[in-house]
């Protein structure tokens, strides 16, 4: 069942949004690659709650998150390495670091788990993100559907580009050439070790931001603000985020 | 943030910083001030639009920095001038202090 509909919207929203988003938002309560689909909308309910952590905003205004000890403050449905993935994603993205995802995968997680789970926080605080922008509160969670996770570990991984394996464009199979049209840019490689992942976060980046042709037609504007507009709303949010790339 | 962007050229440059940082903002009033500039000087598919790229961005920054996917060579290179003058290049340092970890 849908959750996430905008006829109560303050504002008129664009077709592609009304049709898209829906689907991704559907898409956290479904079973995933690794994750149960309880498991995934326990992940989106965590990412809202992280923040409200009194240890996330202490470590947050230290000068090195590493030097303050304490415990997450939590929903309870997730183990504790989810728990602190989901936190420090959401609270301070921008000084994680290798040795602190070697940290976390080390508990038992696997780096399929990881880049799932990371689909699902960032879909979660995308579409919150954009909700907060139109003045409409945050829209009630999925009901996790029924069903088994459906592994599968997509042909042409390398693991040198990032902390997790990517699809080398050179050696990507059929079933996955979609997924680099436009042209494989370090962040369409991000999250490919899950495919199904990597489209569901495009179909709502895809009508957050501008797919990658629109992107880069500087001749024509294709949403009321123009790519310049665009791109210093985006530069701002960035750099709050301290986000290098 | 005001006058930065009023030197930008960017047309509503000014009011669209603000409503970036405001969105990121826990204050309630500030967004509601800010949503509601955008919607009368610029529209509201504007509004609709600054918010979507918002989210997008709130969103795909964090997909880069949970990966540790680096920047392409050549795309650091095109900005490295500005990337230091603004001190975007600062912002991973705190990364170097895994020591403390």
């Amino acid at each position: 069942m849908a959750t996430l509909s905008f006829d109560a919207a303050p504002v008129p929203i664009r077709d592609d949004i009304r049709a898209d988003l829906p689907e991704v938002w559907a898409d956290i309560g479904r079973p995933g690659t690794w994750l149960t689909a309880e498991r995934r909308v326990a992940i989106a309910a965590e990412a809202r709650n992280a923040t409200h952590c009194t240890l996330c905003a202490e470590r947050k205004a230290a000068l090195s998150p590493f030097t303050v000890k304490g415990a997450h403050d939590i929903l309870g449905d997730l183990p504790e390495n989810y728990v602190e993935l989901i936190h420090r994603v959401m609270t301070d993205s921008g000084r994680l670091s290798r040795k602190w995802h070697e940290a976390i995968v080390a508990t038992g997680m696997t780096k399929g788990e990881y880049v799932e789970t990371v689909g699902v926080i960032v879909c979660t605080v995308g579409i919150d993100t954009f909700h907060r922008g139109i003045g409409m509160d945050p829209p009630p969670l999925p009901e996790p559907e029924a069903g088994d996770p459906t592994p599968y570990t997509p042909p042409g991984l390398e693991h040198e580009l990032a902390w997790v394996p990517t699809i080398d464009p050179a050696r990507i199979g059929p079933d996955e050439a979609p997924l680099y049209e436009g042209g494989p840019a370090h962040i369409r490689r991000a999250l490919t070790a899950v495919p199904a992942t990597v489209r569901s976060f495009w179909k709502m980046a895809n009508v957050l931001y501008l797919p990658g042709h629109q992107m880069r037609d500087f001749a024509n504007e294709y949403r009321a603000i123009t790519h310049a507009q665009i791109e210093l709303v985006a530069g701002r949010v960035s750099a709050l985020n301290q986000c290098v790339y | 943030m005001g006058e930065a962007g009023d030197d930008s050229g960017i047309p509503h440059a000014t009011l669209l910083i603000e409503f970036a940082e405001a969105v990121l903002d826990p204050d309630e009033n500030r967004i509601a001030r800010a949503r509601k500039a955008v919607a009368e000087t610029m529209g509201e598919a504007a509004l609709v639009d600054a918010a979507a790229v918002a989210g997008n961005f709130n969103a795909i920054d964090r997909v880069a920095d949970s990966t540790g996917i680096p920047l392409e060579p050549e795309k650091a290179a095109m900005t490295e001038d500005f990337r230091s003058a603004l001190g975007i290049n600062d912002f991973g340092k705190a990364r170097s202090s895994e020591a403390a970890e």
